[in-house]
């Protein structure tokens, strides 16, 4: 048996994205479950299992199951790894529906990343362990420091100049600029504008970096069976994978022959287009979690949509527009719609295959793939209109 | 000693690093290198990767690389790291790269390949390396 087709998300929802949602994460979590159960035609007393993400430790499983009124929790499970574990909610509530150890398992996120803890700002102090005893103390503190690294290297193994990270953020903020839920919604920036932004951690800048957002998404999964039973169209898990890599860490690993690329990426879309028996021709839609701009390029090149080092000419090519071969991030992504640590590229996974995204591509997609963040420990999805 | 505005956060040693951070408190930089197969580890952990032996010896690195990738802070987000800073990802001679600062740089362009080494500074709760272009 194979997960390929096993369970689908049923039930998506999410909250307004803002800089200050004024009300606590739980809270928010609570109405995004509740709207993605309405979304899929089931009531909280379906709910049997949770997964989550690591980061969000905030929100115990039993507050959730004390807030909805469940009778019993029978799976409960945890991701690690921040922005790397968002498809691996889903992966893991699909093995678990396949098994029949839960039958209607809730995913979600729900951060107050702008108006409580911001990830730019550190907050380490006193003694460090772990692998963040090597870098800390000498002043790398943040993501973006820790991906500027890499970045550097992207930049000189395949000569290009900060434009390549620039494209990245135009074509977010292009897409953004007409999707009324983005934070960004009717702010389009120009490369000039990417040019004059101030550095952050060089080669990085500030509009290399996602934006910092308050803010929920939740998607329910079942199994295939019961998908059918439920009101919505569901989006099937075609596949859905973990990866580390070799000599893997959390946002170092800088033992490698090379770190121009991502190889938790590399060993994730292999594994991935494995068990979907896919390939990169058969994707029509790809959600890149994008907190950093040159991780997009190094994911894009990972997943096969482009050679190593080509992902640029690609943006140029207009690739990855709305009309283009493969569009990317048509919500905006964290760029420009919000950051809901890749649950909002989740989100608008489904909502492309239902065909009622803000900006829906052209030709009715039959197949998404998403990806979370690169530079870390990862996970992915194929989400499929069609289960063959 | 530097006049650091708020204590930087310092390594939390635990039984397996406590060699590691003890000798940057004399002035050195090492590495495990397993006595199995002598290979060259970095950072510490107690299971050679390679042969998967758990016996090792400590040495002693040259201190002198080559600069493999780097940052320049700009934007503080630490109130211990005021801006402009420079982190350098430095290759050793014994393979492992190896994060810190560069002393006195003025956050111009660095070449990558430019050549490095490591000198100390001395801070309340541990000694640690700094790399200073050649």
């Amino acid at each position: 048996m194979t997960i390929r087709n096993q369970a689908a998300i049923v039930g998506i929802g999410r909250t307004e994205f803002s800089k200050n949602s004024g009300r606590s994460t739980l809270r928010m979590a609570l109405e995004t479950i509740l709207d993605a159960l309405d979304d899929a035609g089931l009531r909280p007393s379906d709910v049997d299992g949770v997964v989550k993400m690591s980061a969000n430790r905030d929100i115990d499983e039993v507050e959730l199951a004390r807030a909805l009124g469940l009778q019993n929790l029978r799976f409960f499970a945890e991701v690690p790894y921040g922005g790397g574990s968002g498809c691996g909610t889903v992966g893991v509530a699909a093995s678990a529906v396949a098994t029949e150890m839960a039958e209607v398992v809730v995913t979600f996120r729900s951060l107050n990343e702008r108006s409580e803890r911001r990830f730019g700002e550190s907050s380490v102090g006193g003694g460090v362990g772990g692998w963040n005893a090597y870098y800390a103390p000498h002043g790398l503190v943040t993501p973006a420091q820790w991906m500027a690294i890499f970045g550097r290297r992207y930049l000189h193994e395949f000569d290009h100049d900060t434009d390549a990270f620039g494209m990245v953020t135009v074509l977010a903020r292009k897409h953004a600029a007409t999707n009324p839920h983005a934070m960004m919604y009717q702010r389009p920036i120009t490369i000039e504008d990417h040019r004059k932004a101030e550095w952050i951690a060089e080669p990085l800048r500030l509009l290399d970096c996602c934006l910092d957002t308050d803010g929920a998404c939740a998607a329910i999964v079942t199994s295939a069976a019961r998908a059918k039973t439920c009101k919505s169209t569901p989006a099937y898990v075609t596949a859905a994978t973990q990866g580390t890599g070799s000599r893997p860490e959390v946002m170092t690993a800088w033992q490698r022959d090379s770190i121009a690329h991502l190889e938790e990426t590399d060993s994730a879309a292999r594994e991935l287009y494995r068990i979907a028996g896919m390939n990169p021709e058969d994707i029509d839609v790809l959600l890149v979690y994008d907190h950093f701009t040159p991780m997009v390029l190094m994911t894009i090149e990972s997943y096969g949509f482009a050679a190593r080092g080509q992902a640029p000419s690609r943006y140029r090519e207009g690739y990855f527009e709305l009309d283009g071969r493969v569009p990317l991030n048509p919500h905006g992504g964290h760029l420009g719609e919000g950051y809901i640590h890749g649950f909002n590229h989740i989100h608008e996974a489904v909502s492309q295959l239902r065909g009622n995204a803000a900006n829906q591509v052209a030709g009715s997609p039959k197949t998404a793939l998403v990806s979370s963040a690169g530079g870390v420990p990862t996970s992915s999805l194929i989400l499929s209109l069609e289960a063959r | 000693m530097s006049d650091e505005p708020a204590p930087r956060p310092f390594p939390q040693r635990d039984r397996d690093t406590t060699p590691f951070w003890e000798a940057q408190d004399k002035h050195e930089l090492r590495f495990q290198r397993c006595t199995g197969c002598g290979s060259v580890r970095y950072r510490v952990t107690p299971l050679c990767p390679n042969c998967h032996s758990f016996d090792h010896e400590w040495i002693a690195s040259s201190g002198r690389g080559h600069v493999y990738s780097y940052t320049v802070v700009r934007r503080q987000t630490h109130p211990a790291f005021p801006v402009p800073y420079t982190v350098a990802l430095a290759e050793m001679e014994e393979g492992p790269r190896v994060a810190a600062q560069v002393r006195g740089h003025d956050g111009g362009e660095i070449a990558l390949g430019a050549p490095v080494h490591v000198e100390w500074e001395d801070h309340p709760k541990q000694s640690l390396p700094v790399f200073v272009l050649d």
